[in-house]
């Protein structure tokens, strides 16, 4: 995210390189630093949860108390949601979670690529929740699983429209649960990068240099609140994750 | 013999008393001091989590209601392209995906937020 001196460019830093060009059946399907940052995210992840809970003391160390609040954290937040019923998932919510913030945080990390800026990255993740939703609340209970789109205690004049704002409603949920994601982590960074443009711009000029502190005030601020917004979306994330599956557990309101 | 080791014991009991007396004091000074930097830390952090609290919230409330003109719009251009009947369902599917959207924020603005940030339908089983 450091300012790269000669272009200032806030949109550069989202752009997928291929590492190594791959081609499967004509689909492009090269190793990107979007891809190599998946991989580190995911050996993070390892590292933290295996080497964590390797020992199995009684009394936990720094990484193995780590582990376990992040355990405990995404445990309570689906049993308050979606209920007991609802840990049937939570090896789910857990992977979603801690794939997100990870991404989220390691994002932050200057000259990092952020995975979860990219809309095809949130838009399959919020895919695969809606369609674990769909497929589970179909498979648990049958044709009943569409009572969540007809609402209680409304006249039957009204009752065909509300269907259909029901249905949008519902097909509403992956795109909001994309959009706010992928929106969040680009503005953050789009911000940070037009804020570290401004210290270049100032130096450069001569006499206004001194300014230049400004901005550099309000990075520091602004990545101490991107963290915020890096661990409250992944909260998000989880928990309205939580919501949805709730919907296919019990349904109807 | 006695009178001298009662006053000795008398010197004893003086010097625990005093004793006990400074580390209660001590701990009680410590207790204070802990509870003001609590505090302090507390007042750091305070206006940041609430204004990222409200900052999410007010995102989610953006986000929903985007999405649900989104959603209207693509399922009525979907149904217009499939009926090759441009612009009739796009227009009435967009007005019902206002009305979604409106839903969605009614949804969000009808549950209680706890403290815990947005932690809807906790109070459901």
């Amino acid at each position: 995210m450091a300012a790269s001196g000669n272009a200032i460019d806030p949109i550069h830093q989202f752009e997928i390189q291929r590492i190594i060009p791959l081609k499967i059946f004509g689909v492009d399907a090269s190793f990107t630093n979007s891809s190599l940052f998946m991989v580190i995210i995911l050996a993070a992840i390892s590292i933290l949860m295996l080497y964590g809970t390797r020992a199995r003391s009684v009394v936990p160390g720094r990484l193995q108390s780590a582990a376990e609040m992040a355990y405990e954290f995404v445990a309570s937040t689906v049993r308050s949601t979606a209920g007991e019923h609802g840990m049937k998932f939570f090896p789910f919510v857990f992977t979603l979670f801690m794939f997100v913030l990870f991404s989220n945080v390691i994002g932050l990390i200057p000259y990092t690529f952020t995975v979860t800026s990219q809309i095809a990255v949130t838009f399959a993740l919020a895919a695969l929740v809606i369609l674990t939703v769909i497929v589970y609340g179909f498979y648990k209970n049958g044709i009943h699983f569409l009572n969540l789109f007809v609402p209680s205690g409304v006249s039957p004049i009204l009752l065909p429209f509300l269907v259909l704002i029901e249905v949008i409603s519902f097909v509403s949920r992956p795109i909001s649960l994309s959009i706010r994601l992928f929106a969040n982590m680009l503005a953050g960074h789009i911000t940070l990068k037009v804020f570290a443009g401004f210290v270049v711009m100032l130096i450069g000029a001569g006499a206004w240099a001194p300014l230049a502190t400004l901005p550099v005030a309000a990075i520091v601020l602004l990545t101490a609140f991107e963290l915020l917004v890096a661990v409250l979306q992944a909260y998000v994330f989880a928990i309205l994750t939580c919501v949805y599956l709730n919907d296919a557990i019990h349904p109807g309101h | 013999m006695d009178a001298e080791k009662d006053a000795a014991r008398g010197a004893d009991d003086e010097a625990l008393k005093a004793r006990l007396e400074k580390l209660s004091g001590a701990l009680e000074t410590q207790r204070q001091q802990a509870e003001a930097q609590k505090a302090e830390e507390e007042k750091s952090v305070g206006p940041t989590g609430e204004t990222g609290k409200a900052l999410s919230l007010g995102f989610r409330v953006l986000s929903e209601f985007v999405a649900g003109v989104l959603a209207g719009g693509f399922l009525g251009w979907l149904l217009d392209k499939w009926f090759s009947t441009s612009p009739l369902f796009l227009l009435v599917f967009g007005a019902l995906g206002t009305a979604a959207g409106f839903m969605n924020v009614y949804r969000i603005a009808s549950r209680p937020t706890s403290t815990g940030g947005d932690n809807p339908r906790a109070d459901q089983p």
